[in-house]
């Protein structure tokens, strides 16, 4: 009894001390990010315009049909829309940052800290984004409502927060996942760009999942690139189905929720497992 | 002239050599450029498998005009678009002074050592996709390719005007990666036939910004289409060139070498 009653206030310590660690971090990348808030604002201009483009191939593209794959025009500008302004809350570059770090010895630094850099880099993705948030979601998020006139009140909203933070999360660890690469190849561009390809077809950013070959679908069901984006924006919508399962939005948020712990727990030892090959040395 | 030529095939030897410190990289990343530029002509492709169109364009039509938009893309990566990062990245770092005491012109030292070698993979899949696609339809007579080719030689002023303005703007603009999202965005336009958009914004990609030259009116040649339209094109293709070479001289002049 005795003993449980010291570690509770020294795990609630260590815990506040974490959240203490992310909000100066994250707070440090704010400010050194917010000297190019002008860059996120790019945001502003290209958002809306690609969406203009899609505007255009699917109003052409459904002139002669009601419904493809079960999607009316309005959903898909729906899917779009919601699509584009998740990738704001969720995009990272931990796996350039991170390979870029290796590359040039400058992990060192790192592994000297009394922080492990996967929470470091974790909180540097906070501090960005909710500057991306500020800089792009809100603005776009206008732009979408008021010129565009697209529904974008989530059908579930306390479900679309959880669901996008999974994305969030499931984002940041694909990404890392990616970058832990470098520690074997030194210079990654090549497979990153790969991975970044696959992760953004796979998860529903070029197209709904849902175009795809049933085959391919399924596959998909099961690889980790699905959480990212298309459960999110599924989310959103109000109704989830892949590969012939349609699922409630409480159980695809659970499945997401299990597929980000597994994600997590394989990114620690990918991590553990790179850190060994790592020499120090710049190349 | 020819001295102009030989800087620059030795700056495309240095090019090269600075690539293959890293071959498979290279490779990899010759391999990856191809894939991630199919990506566009793929959604289309599943886009025509449900049996939707777009109207008047048939599925082979669509992937030749796509075809062409990668190719143009591709060799204008390859030849000169890598003054953008060239320009970007000495501006960033205060080192463009490098550029501007050589006994050249610093557009074209730009030019010169911005030579990507990793387009190369692009270029030959453009070329396929173009090819294969149009040997499915009836082939072009020799009339439709030689107005291609013409038209393909505006395609590739208005990319090379395109390069010379982002450039220009990085001298104000300092380090702003992001610039090639910009030009992405309004060049998506051009990945698609100019008939789905609305009356303005067909206006606005041939006679403001000319954005249908660079893949719908080669296509529409090479498959003998209508293009009468392209006629009032090519005053806006040289306009446009005049002016990124006016506002490039103009931000070259406000360059203080103070990196940023």
């Amino acid at each position: 009894m005795g003993r449980y009653q010291m570690s509770r206030p020294a795990a609630a310590e260590k815990i506040i001390k974490q959240i203490r660690v992310l909000k100066a971090v994250a707070f440090v990348t704010y400010k050194e990010w917010a000297a190019y808030r002008t860059h996120a604002m790019v945001s502003i201009f290209v958002g809306p315009v690609y969406f203009l483009v899609q505007y255009f191939i699917w109003n052409a593209v459904y002139e002669a049909k009601g419904s493809i794959n079960g999607l009316t025009l309005e959903q898909m500008m729906t899917y779009f829309g919601t699509a584009a302004l998740i990738n704001y809350l969720i995009m990272d570059f931990a796996d350039w940052n991170l390979q870029m770090l290796i590359h040039t010895g400058k992990y060192l630094t790192y592994i000297l800290r009394p922080m492990s850099h996967i929470y470091f880099a974790l909180s540097q993705k906070v501090g960005h984004r909710i500057l991306g948030f500020i800089f792009e979601f809100l603005p776009v998020f206008l732009i979408f409502a008021f010129v565009f006139r697209i529904p974008l009140i989530p059908a579930h909203t306390g479900y679309a927060v959880i669901s996008v933070l999974l994305g969030f999360m499931m984002m940041f660890l694909v990404d890392y996942c990616v970058g832990v690469t470098a520690f074997w190849l030194t210079k990654t561009s090549g497979i990153r760009r790969m991975f970044l390809l696959l992760r953004d077809i796979c998860s529903g950013v070029f197209l709904p999942l849902s175009f795809f070959p049933e085959a391919i679908q399924k596959a998909m069901f099961v690889l980790p690139f699905q959480f990212i984006s298309y459960v999110p924006v599924r989310v959103c919508i109000g109704s989830y189905e892949l590969g012939g399962i349609a699922l409630d939005i409480p159980q695809i948020v659970g499945i997401q929720a299990l597929a980000v712990a597994a994600m997590l727990l394989f990114t620690i030892l990918f991590s553990r497992l790179g850190n060994k090959h790592f020499t120090g040395v710049g190349a | 002239m020819t001295r102009l030529i030989k800087i620059y095939l030795v700056s495309l030897k240095n090019s090269f050599a600075a690539r293959m410190a890293y071959r498979s990289d290279f490779f990899f990343c010759c391999v990856l450029i191809l894939v991630s530029e199919m990506l566009i002509p793929l959604m289309t492709m599943l886009i025509y498998s449900t049996g939707a169109s777009f109207p008047g364009w048939n599925l082979a039509e669509i992937m030749v005009l796509q075809g062409i938009f990668m190719l143009a893309r591709s060799v204008a990566n390859l030849l000169f678009f890598g003054m953008v990062y060239n320009t970007l990245s000495h501006v960033r770092e205060g080192t463009y002074d490098l550029f501007m005491i050589k006994p050249v012109s610093a557009l074209f030292i730009s030019i010169a050592t911005g030579f990507e070698p990793d387009s190369i993979g692009t270029i030959a899949g453009g070329l396929l996709v173009t090819v294969l696609s149009a040997m499915v339809l009836q082939p072009p007579g020799v009339l439709d390719v030689l107005r291609f080719m013409l038209i393909f030689a505006f395609s590739l002023i208005s990319l090379f005007s395109f390069a010379v303005l982002m450039s220009a703007t990085v001298f104000k603009w300092v380090g702003n990666s992001r610039i090639y999202e910009i030009f992405d965005s309004i060049t998506s336009f051009g990945n698609y036939p100019l008939t789905i958009f609305s009356r303005t914004f067909q206006i606005i990609i041939s006679y403001i910004i000319p954005v249908s030259v660079i893949a719908f009116y080669p296509a529409s040649a090479l498959l003998g289409k209508d293009i009468s339209g392209f006629l009032p094109v090519i005053p806006v293709c040289i306009l446009f060139l005049i002016l990124s070479l006016c506002v490039w001289k103009l931000m070259l002049s406000k360059y203080t070498s103070a990196g940023g």
